[in-house]
């Protein structure tokens, strides 16, 4: 059996929205600690990790760990049908294919139950390492999804460079060429305007931005993005989710080719 | 022994041991004394009775193992170890010491170090030289038929064409096995023993392997070593001795120069054998049959007349002729493989057919490149028949290779790759295909190198039997399935191609997570 009853649904909705376009299809890994996913892009570039705490939720049951595979962009789907301010609640029982979804209005005049087949998806957890990062810079939120976005538009790859400088972001296409350089700036009214950059040492990778475009989605779910690069570990983008978790993805760096023949084709 | 030379022998082995912290096994023992290999392993214990405090053993053991099918196994074991590894033998196990030393060494191959140096100074002395190695006097075994005539070069020319892909098998299987220069010796006594013992050439082959038994024995315990299970990581690192030994048999290669085309592709091939590894290559089954041979022989110093009539009764009468029709279906598969390195031949033995078969074409190729036109249409009708051929051969030796492959896979697989280093500079030219970006089979013949090349083969192994099914598909089955091996890195660029749109045209390559992280 398991119940949980998330008042903020509008989180599970924006949750939802950043990864459906990354992963098709996931499990949806419950137990008494949390409600976590974990996947891969079907290319196996880049790997969303999602957690959401007990404790975030307003009641948290699950008897036993289950495993609910679940098409994302049917997920997405019904979860829309819920309003921003809905109270979401997700039901299922022990051996039961299938999950429930129940919105409640804010005043409790309407209330929705949808219920969604499950499905079996081969799982492919992957052990992350906890890694020490070369560097780390937290900035707004906004700001990254704008440079991603912008950067798109010239070229199709970033190279992110961390230097004592500051975080410089460029790119380069047909048309031309683009750096965006961002200073630690911790001098602002609000804090989670700051860029803050801690670095041990100097990094610089690139990245396909297609992905990078993708993951700047979660952008709703938290102010601030953090992003941590080692050179030779993927880079991971992190959005916490107020109080409750977090979604992260990680990207793996693109190689510089001769590096790359070492590696046998799959 | 006179008791004074005894004890002269003994202080100096302790002064070996103590002062130089040499290790002194009884191989080299006998050699530097020259006393016979077994007074030489009486005296050792003898040394190690009396100075029981202060140094290290290591013993050889040699026995059937309790498992089942029970296989007969010669182990290196150091002393501490004596009384847990004697468990695994099955029933009563010869026990004797094989060396000294003041203390285990880290670097198996530090035990055989001093062997192999010694062996390489007594090689270098000239021909004309008789030493102790030449004429093999110390070995456990003799053989009165065989007359040893240092001055003489063998006269194999004369040797008839079965017996020259005899020859071609005995010589890969020597030196696969002995891989030491022993070679010279036995290469020159084996015509001469030929016309005295039979016309026969299965009985040539059985000389021919007394022969590799009897200087494995002497030169080189290694062999025995080598069929050592992996307990002892000793047989991991020998091959680098080994090879150190091997390459500078410089003399051995203008002896097999004179040996006619088929051998020398036996040459080539045992060059090749020997620079990769020491390669039972298809002939495991006698080559099996020689090591365990060879077992016997350093287990039964004593009687070893008696050893001998029984191999060549029993064991070789029977197997000289699946030998035999081994070294013929090489023929047909030496011109096949050219085209087939993927040869289903034994499952078991994948990896170490993969590794010989490839050189074995290429020394083909190497030689027969201009009838490479021809090779081709050959191939193309024998390709069928190879395959039966294959099979059948497969149920013939299968059993029997298992057992070796599983004594030597380990020390193969690691020698090879270590030992392409070493091997000759050479430069052959090779019949390549590949695919190129536009998807098209190109043929192309082109001067390789052979660690390149071997290289290649390592990557491309794993593909092979992936790629076949595909690449057997094409119209031109000998050179379609040839690429696999050699034109892995032309399928390549064609799927980098690929993956590389997403990203910049001329960009870096996306990297994949995971190679990052694993799976849990």
């Amino acid at each position: 059996m398991l119940e949980l009853r998330l008042v903020q649904g509008s989180l599970l909705k924006k949750v939802l929205e950043s990864i459906k376009d990354l992963v098709n299809d996931a499990n949806f890994d419950c137990s008494a600690t949390g409600f976590s996913l974990q996947a891969m892009d079907s290319s196996h570039v880049a790997l969303v990790a999602l957690l959401l705490r007990a404790e975030g939720f307003e009641h948290y049951r699950c008897d036993r760990n289950i495993s609910m595979g679940m098409n994302l962009n049917n997920m997405s789907k019904m979860l829309k049908c819920a309003g921003n301010d809905d109270i979401i609640t997700i039901k299922a029982d022990d051996g039961s294919d299938t999950v429930t979804f129940m919105f409640e209005s804010p005043t409790q005049d309407k209330i929705s139950d949808f219920e969604m087949k499950l499905m079996d998806i081969d799982s492919e957890h992957l052990g992350i390492p906890d890694a020490e990062y070369h560097a780390i810079v937290r900035m707004p939120s906004v700001e990254f999804a704008r440079i991603c976005k912008d950067l798109s538009s010239i070229g199709d790859t970033v190279v992110i460079s961390v230097t004592k400088e500051g975080v410089k972001f460029s790119t380069r296409g047909d048309i031309g060429s683009a750096n965006i350089v961002c200073r630690q700036n911790t001098t602002v009214d609000k804090p989670e305007e700051a860029t803050v950059i801690e670095m041990n040492e100097p990094v610089s990778l690139t990245f396909a931005l297609r992905y990078m475009n993708s993951f700047t989605k979660a952008t709703p779910l938290s102010n601030t993005v953090t992003i941590s690069l080692s050179s030779d570990l993927p880079v991971v983008v992190e959005y916490k989710i107020a109080e409750m978790g977090y979604v992260r993805f990680y990207l793996a760096p693109k190689i510089e080719e001769d590096e790359d023949d070492t590696k046998p084709q799959a | 022994m006179a008791e004074i030379e005894t004890l002269g022998i003994l202080q100096d082995i302790e002064s070996l041991v103590a002062d130089k912290l040499q290790v002194v096994s009884y191989k080299w023992l006998s050699r530097s004394y020259l006393i016979s290999s077994d007074t030489a392993k009486r005296l050792l214990q003898e040394f190690v009775e009396k100075h029981e405090s202060g140094l290290q053993v290591v013993y050889a053991l040699s026995g059937w193992l309790k498992k089942d099918p029970p296989s007969y196994h010669i182990r290196l074991v150091s002393g501490s170890k004596l009384p847990e590894a004697k468990q695994d033998f099955d029933g009563t196990c010869s026990i004797q010491v094989y060396s000294v030393q003041a203390s285990i060494p880290k670097d198996p191959a530090a035990l055989w170090n001093a062997e192999f140096v010694q062996a390489e100074e007594l090689f270098k002395q000239p021909f004309t030289a008789d030493n102790c190695l030449r004429d093999n006097r110390f070995c456990g075994i003799s053989n009165s038929y065989v007359k040893r005539n240092v001055d003489e070069i063998p006269a194999s020319v004369a040797a008839s064409q079965p017996k020259s892909a005899v020859d071609l098998e005995s010589s890969k299987k020597m030196t696969s096995y002995q891989n030491t220069t022993v070679l010279q010796p036995q290469k020159s006594e084996m015509p001469k023993v030929s016309p005295n013992v039979g016309l026969q050439s299965s009985t040539v082959v059985k000389e021919v392997k007394s022969e590799g038994n009897r200087t494995d024995h002497q030169a080189s315990k290694p062999i025995a070593v080598k069929e050592k299970v992996a307990s002892l990581p000793t047989n991991k690192k020998k091959g680098q001795g080994d090879k150190t030994c091997s390459s500078t048999g410089s003399s051995l290669a203008n002896l097999w120069g004179r040996v006619p085309t088929k051998s020398k592709l036996g040459d080539d091939h045992a060059d090749a054998n020997r620079a990769t590894a020491a390669n039972p290559t298809v002939s495991s089954a006698e080559a099996q049959i020689c090591a365990h041979e060879a077992l016997q022989i350093e287990n039964s110093d004593d009687d070893e007349q008696d050893v001998n009539i029984k191999r060549s009764s029993n064991e070789s009468g029977r197997k000289r002729r699946v030998v035999f029709d081994f070294s013929d279906d090489e023929e047909f598969e030496d011109a096949v493989s050219l085209a087939s390195p993927e040869n289903p031949k034994d499952q078991s033995c994948l990896d170490l057919k993969q590794h010989t078969e490839l050189p074995k074409g290429k020394a083909h190729l190497n030689n027969d490149e201009q009838l490479n036109g021809k090779l081709k249409i050959k191939e193309e009708k024998t390709s069928e028949l190879e395959q039966s051929l294959v099979e059948e051969k497969q149920h013939n030796c299968s059993t029997e290779k298992n057992e070796v492959c599983a004594h030597e896979n380990d020390s193969i697989k690691v020698e090879n790759p270590v030992d392409a280093t070493p091997a000759s500079p050479k430069r052959r030219k090779v019949l390549r295909t590949r695919i190129d970006d536009r998807g098209r089979e190109v043929n192309e013949v082109v001067w390789e190198g052979e660690e390149q090349k071997q290289k290649k083969d390592d990557v491309s192994s794993a593909k092979i039997s992936d790629q076949k099914a595909v690449e057997t598909t094409t119209n031109r089955p000998p050179a379609a399935k040839k690429s696999p091996a050699l034109g892995n890195g032309g399928a390549n660029p064609a799927v980098k191609a690929g993956a590389k749109k997403p990203g910049n045209a001329a960009g870096p390559k996306q990297g994949n997570i995971l190679s990052f992280f694993k799976r849990v």
